[in-house]
């Protein structure tokens, strides 16, 4: 029987996870789209029917992320508590929490029984985050997942000064034009490089603790993590699906605090 | 007294000639990305639409991003000192200067005399520059010049929350295809822009009088905001764009007309014709007259005469009429034997504007 539901909106996508009184029974992913409301409910319907189930009113749902107050048929908790209690299912032994999504990056630190002890987080500007990313992507001509295999061909990634996505991006084309040109494959190493260089900055001040693991969508790049790991010196742990945690943690509040008014 | 100013910026470049204190010209174009030859077709369309050419010039000063890549000019100055130089000439009652350039956006406290006495820059990140417009104009579909006039027609300006160009333009997306109107989020825009520029403001003092200079003080929708949010009305020059060249110039003229003494001349030969610009630039007082470019020319151009007050390497006069096919260009010249008379030349006293 299900438990929990909990619903991450993000910025790019909504993430829904489903869980009975142990485990995950059912999760969905879909592109956010402008009301929030209707993505939040039909991220839910969606990972209910993959159960054969259908939404109703009076399920125990919470709701995190963007405009996560304004669901009406959600209690809303923040993200940061969210991804701290998720993470920590997945990984218990996790100190530290980066969670690298398409319009922001949160660093978190967790103590042993998953709530947060300190945070630094950043969503006013691009330079940092998975559209970034997609930007970068587009501009060299490669899918994303292209541009994760072609980082680990790099010889000497560029260092990329601007931190700025606007300014960065006439950088990359003055290395794209360059005689000779920089190579496809170190360009990406290099703009994995400038985003890493911005979210470890945000590590350090919310001091870096062992184990470290990493959520959200940017997280399902390979390439990224493991300049992470090269440029933190220790592996970082990355749970299954990282873009899940909030919402799994959105859904474990949802199952300790059942019959809570909104 | 003939001078030049020249700006290179970070998206236009501009020209202004000054004679006896006179603008009597004055060119805006793409810096585009070659920065060298876009200086000099810049001075170079200055000068034409003036009917003179390099060699008149007495002393020419070079100021913006790309200053130090202007072979023809005597000398550069910052873009900081040469924007209260040029606001103070039109306005010296201004105490209190915003520049929203391409790329960059600057606040400057200047004295009444001109001086520079505090600023701050902000290059870094993209909001508040006129890239941000750009982009935007872009995004909406709206030539750039019409920007500013259409964000005044707005009602309800849409309000943005971020100031991250990248952030913005997909905000701009989803509102346009929400069906607000095109003048409202320009408005909303323009307003966090201005709220961007008026924190930069904050951080030097916000003192009477205000001027904006820039090309987007030629944005009207931008300059009413700014208004709205500094509570002052701004002076603007006739063009506000050129401000920094018109700096620029004022600091050459000075140089000649104070101090006459440390004028170095560079010396322009050549010309420019429908194939192309041809100068070749001697700095005299780098020159040590050692004759190396004398001996390693192939098409013996060079000499060394004291024509222009001190021993120093000229074009021989009958080849001055004739560069562009008598001189092979320093890059040919390299291709094919080992030495030019830029290589040989260890005080770095030539250039070629080809």
């Amino acid at each position: 029987m299900i438990t929990a539901i909990g619903v991450d909106i993000g910025s790019l996508t909504t993430k829904a996870v489903v869980l009975d009184d142990k485990k995950i029974v059912s999760w969905a992913v879909l592109r956010s789209s402008e009301k929030t409301e209707f993505s939040a409910r039909t991220a839910i319907e969606q990972s209910l029917q993959k159960i054969g189930l259908d939404f109703k009113i009076g399920l125990n749902i919470v709701a995190t992320g963007l405009g996560s107050k304004t669901v009406t048929f959600s209690r809303s908790k923040s993200l940061t508590a969210c991804l701290a209690r998720g993470s920590n299912s997945l990984f218990p032994q996790a100190r530290m929490a980066i969670d690298m999504g398409a319009e922001s990056s949160t660093v978190i630190r967790i103590n042993e029984r998953g709530r947060v002890t300190d945070w630094q987080s950043q969503d006013k500007c691009a330079a940092g985050t998975g559209i970034f990313l997609e930007q970068m992507a587009k501009l060299i001509g490669v899918s994303m997942s292209e541009m994760d295999e072609l980082s680990f061909q790099a010889k000497s990634p560029p260092e990329i000064t601007n931190t700025c996505a606007v300014f960065a991006e006439s950088e990359v084309i003055s290395h794209i034009h360059r005689v000779p040109a920089t190579s496809k494959e170190d360009i990406v190493a290099g703009i994995y490089r400038s985003i890493l260089g911005r979210i470890i900055s945000m590590c350090k001040r919310a001091g870096i603790q062992r184990e470290v693991m990493a959520t959200g969508g940017v997280a399902l790049n390979k390439g990224i993590i493991s300049v992470l790991s090269k440029e933190l010196g220790f592996e970082i742990l990355v749970p299954e699906n990282p873009q899940l945690a909030a919402a799994l943690g959105a859904a474990i509040i949802a199952r300790e605090t059942a019959g809570e008014k909104a | 007294m003939i001078v030049a100013g020249i700006d290179i910026g970070s998206r236009s470049a501009k020209a202004v000639i000054l004679k006896d204190k006179e603008i009597v010209s004055s060119v805006i174009r793409d810096t585009g990305a070659e920065s060298i030859k876009t200086g000099y077709q810049a001075i170079d369309t200055a000068l034409r639409a003036a009917g003179l050419s390099l060699s008149d010039l007495k002393y020419t000063i070079a100021t913006g991003y790309g200053r130090v890549l202007v072979p023809f000019a005597n000398e550069n100055i910052s873009e900081i000192t040469c924007h209260a130089r040029g606001v103070n000439w039109y306005f010296p009652s201004v105490r209190t200067i915003l520049d929203i350039g391409g790329q960059d956006c600057k606040a400057i406290n200047c004295d009444g005399s001109g001086a520079v006495t505090n600023f701050v820059m902000n290059d870094k990140c993209a909001g508040g520059t006129g890239r941000f417009l750009e982009m935007i104009a872009d995004v909406l579909n709206v030539p750039l010049s019409e920007i500013g006039e259409l964000a005044l027609t707005s009602q309800t300006a849409t309000s943005f929350n971020t100031v991250c160009a990248v952030f913005a333009k997909s905000d701009a997306i989803r509102y346009f295809r929400q069906g607000v109107k095109k003048s409202d989020i320009l408005a909303g825009l323009n307003d966090a822009i201005a709220a961007r520029c008026l924190s930069l403001l904050k951080r030097v003092t916000i003192e009477k009088d205000f001027a904006i200079t820039g090309g987007i003080a030629k944005n009207s929708g931008m300059v009413y905001k700014l208004t709205e949010k500094v509570g002052m009305t701004p002076l603007l020059s006739p063009d506000p764009q050129l401000i920094g060249a018109i700096g620029a110039a004022l600091f050459a003229n000075d140089r000649i007309e104070c101090n006459k003494a440390v004028l170095s001349p560079k010396v322009n030969y050549g010309y420019s014709d429908g194939t192309g610009v041809y100068y070749i630039s001697i700095d005299a007082n780098k020159c040590d007259a050692c004759n190396a470019c004398v001996n390693v020319c192939p098409e013996a151009l060079f000499a060394i005469s004291s024509e222009n007050g001190k021993d120093a390497a000229v074009i021989k006069p009958e080849m001055r009429k004739k560069i562009s096919q008598m001189c092979p260009g320093s890059g040919n010249c390299r291709k094919n034997i080992d030495k030019n008379c830029q290589s040989v030349c260890k005080n770095n006293a030539i250039s070629h504007s080809w």
